[in-house]
């Protein structure tokens, strides 16, 4: 459980990575209390008694933070928010270190042929711009956030299988190992048994800035028109205040919090990372 | 229980009663046909049309108190005519609308196309409405001379609509449009029943004021082509108007006025017209404009222009009287034609066109067909396109109509907020093209001091389709009752800020003598009335659901 | 040599591999290419006539083969909209895509590596402790958002910097060169420059400040020992050799992931660049262009990677002096 042990240094050692744990426990404990949190349904649009839409309102009384250009309360919103971005954000986290870390024990540790297939496919991940090949994703299945999330599956898998690989191959020849295989463990058994659990520190690193990007790309395919009309994440807020003209109108309370979210998870994210500073830099050839 | 005659009748009397109270008890749902499916509405993305997608929200809304689950789709404007346009089976209901253009200020070709049932395969009438006796009353206006006796005509067309609720109308926009008074004189504007201040005799005789004589305007969308065979949007008729002349040309009180024709004299018959080409007019190239290059420009489209070819379908000959006199033999009257057709076509060289379009290949037409030089004899000629930035237009000072301004350069700006800057900052001087919340632009203006805004009717109008191929869309009761259930007012108010008027008709007010006045009150609405009309018509609602009538199955369960 | 060789191949393979499968991608994607001409009122005849035209009608596998012959000749196909061969829409607005990446990479870097020395010399200071979270903030801004901000603040209340475009209006220049270089374009760049340079900055000053505390803590010991002479110098010169060296690496891998990433930026600016392009033909199904902007945005990438691996190769100390 060494792996535990390392993570669990990392609060000790580091006030910001401290910090970066807390901001996602808050927003965790904020995502699966939305409900009771909310002051009104995200969705609905608000009329008052004389039937008029109840829009363009600024904070106070009964909306926080005031209401939408189409009648609709936007500190709801922006709690419910949380929900969408988690599990976009969790989602796109485990595949990406799911897949990047199997592939890279798998390369890692038997090397050869299958190393190569793998280093190749990983090439060519790298070679799809990543945002063009959301976009495109995007306008041709129909509009989802978990376009966002095959997208990152499919492209972000490649920096984290190398660096995984890399400590694989320097593992593999340790003497604990070869006490392993003397013993007959078979390969598998040594893989995830024996080795992965001692990388698995590396995969939560990169779990953590995986949701980070996941949730800023799902607020910028939003943007671009690209995302759901039905469902309400911080990148839905953006795309409505801008296509509304919120700006113009000096709608900053609208603007502005959805966007300070999101900063928030993404830097909660790369402050946890900040645990380990030489790995922060997955495109660095080592 | 005695088995003798008395015994019986009791027992009998028992038995129906017992029968009758449980069968009355039973509940509704063995009075009634199967749950209706979940619904779609197809709609504009919020940020290219938020007028339309919140309309839509509202209206979905409304339709979920009746008991329906109505769910609105955001797409953007190709695949939504990919799926109501060529996939007419597929879709439920759509959001829609009618553009205002030049050609509209006649009637005719809104209220033939959109419901005639020659249109419903490949054409306009997409909902698919079949009534034998509309197709007759079409085809009569068509060949009505009388402007009074057509008029009747089109007011029944109009009623018709009405009564079987084919589209669920709900506004007439009011555009908005705007300037910079201290550079353009706002005397010299011309406005256009249903277009506004943005149309072409407003281009052809503002003046400016001081140094700035160039035009700066605005599109809020991507430009695709420029080409006088070919519209592919709003945006590329505007230039194709200036650079290419037509026989006649709408003027501002919505009549087709003569332009490059000097005189335009109908047969007694009807069914023959005879023009007499303007002297000296000249392509931008420097070779004259010639009665042959007429009958080409008339002649082409049959073959190679899909988008016009219905309108020169019904000329069934072109005589050249000599080499200013023209005259058309029509296959039947067309009380239409001058807007129609003489006032859309643009007039082409053929020096140049000629060479182009033999040198197609099989299958393709003039659409495909890129002439860079643009030459045309209009008050504007060509100068460049720079791709996705701006469209720069000088202007003919040999024209006869030559305009007082230098150039016409429309700017590409897909950001509302920008576009809105722009103009308050002088980079824009006249806002052609304003998506956003009328409400800030007067506020800016007040702000501001220099920009006149202009707001008037459009002769276009936003809808929602049914799709009369699918039931339960098919029936009359539940189309009038979902539009019952539409509150105009509450569309006009919350999805348009108010910008725009309650519509009940494909002919909009704008239009002062072919619009039936009053008909917009014709139409009742109210939730109660729909639940009423529902209810009348046999569905009902179990468990919060609304189900079809008795004994009718869904067809297209999900 | 060999090396280089090895790489070259390998890029031309990579090349290939994301032809293919953007070929196939938008082959087998949903959506008819037809809903583009939708104002017609096109019959049944028509549109067959244009499938045709198009080449949509042929085998998948023949299509695919005309497709390769004519990417390695140079021919993208034809543009639904523009009517034009894609590669002459895309190569008029490639350029300015170009300009924007690099303007706000020379920004990022410029700045990143001198704001990274100074956090590195000033280690353990308030300096770094509110510098740090403030650069990771700079990363975690969605871009547009920024963009926006300083749109709203810079150009529409101060009023100065142009709201949009790349030019004035109907502005006329002798030559391209003079175009770009004018104070008008330049003005016109400053704002989405500057938002994506915000942006980017984070990575080289991260990785010069990094960079730099290795030294530091190998030279300091030494530095205790030599007394009177400007610690400042020594280490700036051992740094220059060192430290760069990645992030000239990561400045040529931002090249590549630039060009791609800066569409949102170029929707908020109405900037003329190849990722608002590729935004259009996807959003209106010209798939011949859309295909094209996508293949070119893949090359930019793939070159850089290229050229960032060779490069770093050929100046890696621990290479060259394996290869003596």
């Amino acid at each position: 459980m060494r792996w535990l042990n390392t993570a669990a240094a990392i609060p000790r050692r580091d006030p910001f990575a401290f910090a970066g744990l807390l901001l996602y426990f808050v927003f965790v404990l904020i995502a699966i209390f939305a409900d009771s949190l909310i002051t009104h349904d995200p969705r609905e649009i608000l009329f008052d008694a004389n039937y008029d839409l109840v829009r363009n309102l600024a904070p106070g009384g009964d909306h926080i933070l005031g209401t939408t250009f189409s009648g609709r309360d936007i500190y709801s919103q922006l709690v419910m928010g949380t929900r969408g971005a988690l599990i976009v954000g969790v989602t796109a986290a485990v595949c990406v270190v799911t897949i990047g870390t199997v592939l890279g024990l798998i390369s890692g540790y038997f090397g050869g042929l299958t190393d190569t297939l793998l280093m190749r496919l990983a090439d060519i991940a790298l070679g799809v711009p990543f945002l063009p090949f959301v976009i495109v994703l995007a306008a041709f299945l129909n509009p989802s956030q978990w376009n966002v999330v095959i997208g990152i599956a499919l492209l972000l898998w490649p920096q984290s299988a190398r660096v995984i690989r890399a400590q694989v191959m320097s593992l593999r020849e340790r003497a604990f190992i070869e006490a392993a295989r003397v013993t007959g463990a078979g390969p598998w058994r040594i893989l995830f048994v024996h080795i992965a659990p001692n990388v698995l520190s590396l995969s939560f690193l990169y779990a953590s800035i995986a949701v980070g990007w996941a949730i800023l790309t799902e607020a910028s395919i939003s943007f671009l028109g690209f995302g759901p009309s039905n469902s309400v994440t911080w990148g839905y807020m953006l795309q409505d205040a801008y296509a509304s003209q919120a700006l113009g109108r000096g709608q900053y309370y609208w603007f502005v919090p959805p966007g300070l979210c999101i900063i928030a998870v993404v830097v909660a994210g790369f402050l946890i990372s900040r645990g380990y500073e030489e790995i922060l830099f997955p495109k660095l050839k080592d | 229980m005695l088995l003798n005659s008395k015994g019986l009748l009791r027992a009998t009397i028992a038995a129906v009663t017992t029968a009758a109270i449980v069968v009355g008890s039973l509940p509704a749902a063995a009075e009634s046909g199967d749950p209706i499916r979940k619904l779609t509405l197809i709609s504009r993305a919020q940020a290219a049309n938020p007028q339309q997608f919140q309309a839509a929200e509202l209206i979905a809304q409304a339709w979920q108190q009746l008991g329906l689950d109505v769910e609105v789709q955001g797409m953007p404007r190709p695949q939504q005519s990919d799926a109501v346009w060529y996939n007419r089976d597929t879709w439920d209901l759509t959001m829609w609308q009618m553009a205002g253009r030049p050609e509209r200020s006649d009637p005719d070709e809104l209220i033939y196309n959109l419901f005639h049932s020659t249109t419903v395969e490949s054409g306009y009438n997409f909902v698919g409405y079949v009534n034998p006796n509309y197709d007759d009353i079409a085809e009569k206006q068509r060949v009505t001379a009388n402007r009074a006796d057509r008029k009747v005509l089109i007011d029944q067309l109009q009623d018709i609509i009405n009564e079987d609720q084919v589209y669920a109308f709900l506004v007439h926009p009011l555009q908005t449009f705007a300037f910079d008074k201290t550079v353009w004189d706002a005397g010299t504007t011309i406005e256009q029943p249903g277009l506004g201040i943005k149309n072409f005799w407003t281009f052809s005789n503002i003046e400016p004021l001081g140094a700035q004589k160039d035009m700066i305007l605005n599109s809020s969308d991507e430009l695709n082509a420029i080409n006088p065979f070919y519209i592919s949007g709003a945006t590329d008729s505007w230039i194709t108007e200036l650079i290419w002349d037509r026989m006649m040309r709408i003027g501002p009180s919505g009549l087709a006025e003569p332009w490059a024709a000097e005189t335009v004299t109908w047969a007694e018959d009807a069914k023959s017209v005879t023009i007499t080409l303007r002297d000296g007019m000249m392509w931008h190239d420097g070779t004259p404009v010639t009665a042959e290059d007429v009958v080409f420009s008339f002649t082409a489209p049959v073959k190679f222009a899909p988008m016009y070819k219905p309108f020169v379908d019904g000329i069934a000959n072109i005589e050249v009287v000599d080499a200013s006199t023209i005259r058309f033999d029509l296959t039947t009257p067309n009380a239409a034609f001058e807007t129609s057709t003489l006032a859309k076509l643009n007039l082409v060289p053929k020096h140049i066109w000629e060479p182009l379009l033999a040198a197609l290949r099989e299958g393709e037409s003039a659409e495909s067909v890129l002439e860079q030089s643009r030459i045309g004899s209009g008050p504007f000629k060509f100068n460049r396109w720079a791709t996705q930035q701006e469209v720069v237009l000088d202007a003919n000072a040999t024209h006869w109509a030559a305009p007082k301004m230098e150039r016409w350069i429309l700017r590409i700006v897909l950001n509302v907020e920008a576009t809105l800057g722009m103009l308050r900052s002088g980079e824009l001087n006249f806002l052609s093209d304003y998506t956003g919340d009328p409400v800030l632009l007067i506020e800016a203006s007040e702000a501001d001091g220099d920009l006149t805004v202009v707001e008037s009717v459009d002769i276009g109008f936003q809808y929602l389709a049914f799709n009369l191929r699918r039931p339960p869309f098919d029936d009359a009761a539940f189309r009038r009752a979902l539009s019952a259930a539409i509150n105009r007012e509450l569309i006009r108010k919350a999805a348009y800020n108010g910008f725009a008027v309650t519509s009940n008709s494909v002919v909009s007010p704008a239009l002062s003598f072919w619009h039936k006045a009053g008909i917009e009150a014709e139409l009742d609405t109210g939730m109660d009335l729909a639940k009423s009309i529902l209810a009348d018509a046999g569905y009902v609602v179990v468990d919060g659901k609304l189900h079809y009538p008795t004994g009718k199955t869904e067809p297209f369960a999900n | 040599m060999a090396y280089f060789l090895r790489r070259f191949a390998h890029m031309l393979f990579v090349l290939w591999a994301v032809a293919t499968i953007l070929f196939f991608m938008f082959r087998l994607m949903p959506g008819t290419p037809l809903a583009a001409f939708i104002d017609n009122t096109t019959t049944a005849e028509q549109q067959a006539a244009l499938i045709a035209q198009f080449g949509l009608d042929k085998p998948l596998g023949e299509q695919y083969w005309l497709f390769l012959t004519n990417l390695m000749q140079g021919d993208l196909g034809q543009s639904f909209f523009f009517k034009k061969p894609v590669v002459e829409v895309v190569m008029e607005v490639f350029p300015n895509s170009v300009i924007l990446t690099l303007a706000s990479l020379i920004i990022a870097y410029a700045f990143g590596i001198v704001a990274g020395a100074y956090l590195a010399w000033r280690r353990g200071s308030w300096v770094e402790g509110l510098g740090i979270p403030l650069v990771l903030t700079t990363r975690a801004a969605p871009e547009f958002w920024l963009g926006m901000v300083l749109l709203a603040f810079f150009s529409f209340h101060l009023g100065w910097f142009p709201s949009g475009g790349a030019n004035s209006s109907g502005s006329d220049w002798s030559s391209d060169w003079q175009r770009v270089t004018s104070l008008d374009y330049l003005s016109h760049l400053f704002l989405p420059a500057i938002t994506l340079a915000i942006y980017l900055q984070g990575l080289p000053l991260l990785l010069m400040r990094s960079n730099m505390l290795n030294v530091l803590q190998e030279e300091f010991i030494t530095m205790a020992r030599m007394k009177g002479l400007s610690t400042w110098t020594i280490v700036m010169r051992h740094a220059a050799r060192n430290a760069l060296l990645p992030v000239a690496t990561a400045f040529a891998l931002g090249i590549g992931g630039a060009v791609g990433g800066n569409v949102v930026v170029e929707t908020v600016f109405s900037w003329p660049g190849i990722g608002r392009l590729l935004v259009n033909a996807v959003s209106a199904s010209d798939y011949p262009l859309a295909q094209g902007a996508f293949l070119m945005i893949t090359a930019v990438l793939v070159v850089m990677n290229f050229i960032a691996d060779v490069t770093y190769h050929l100046l890696d100390p621990r290479v060259r002096i394996a290869t003596r």
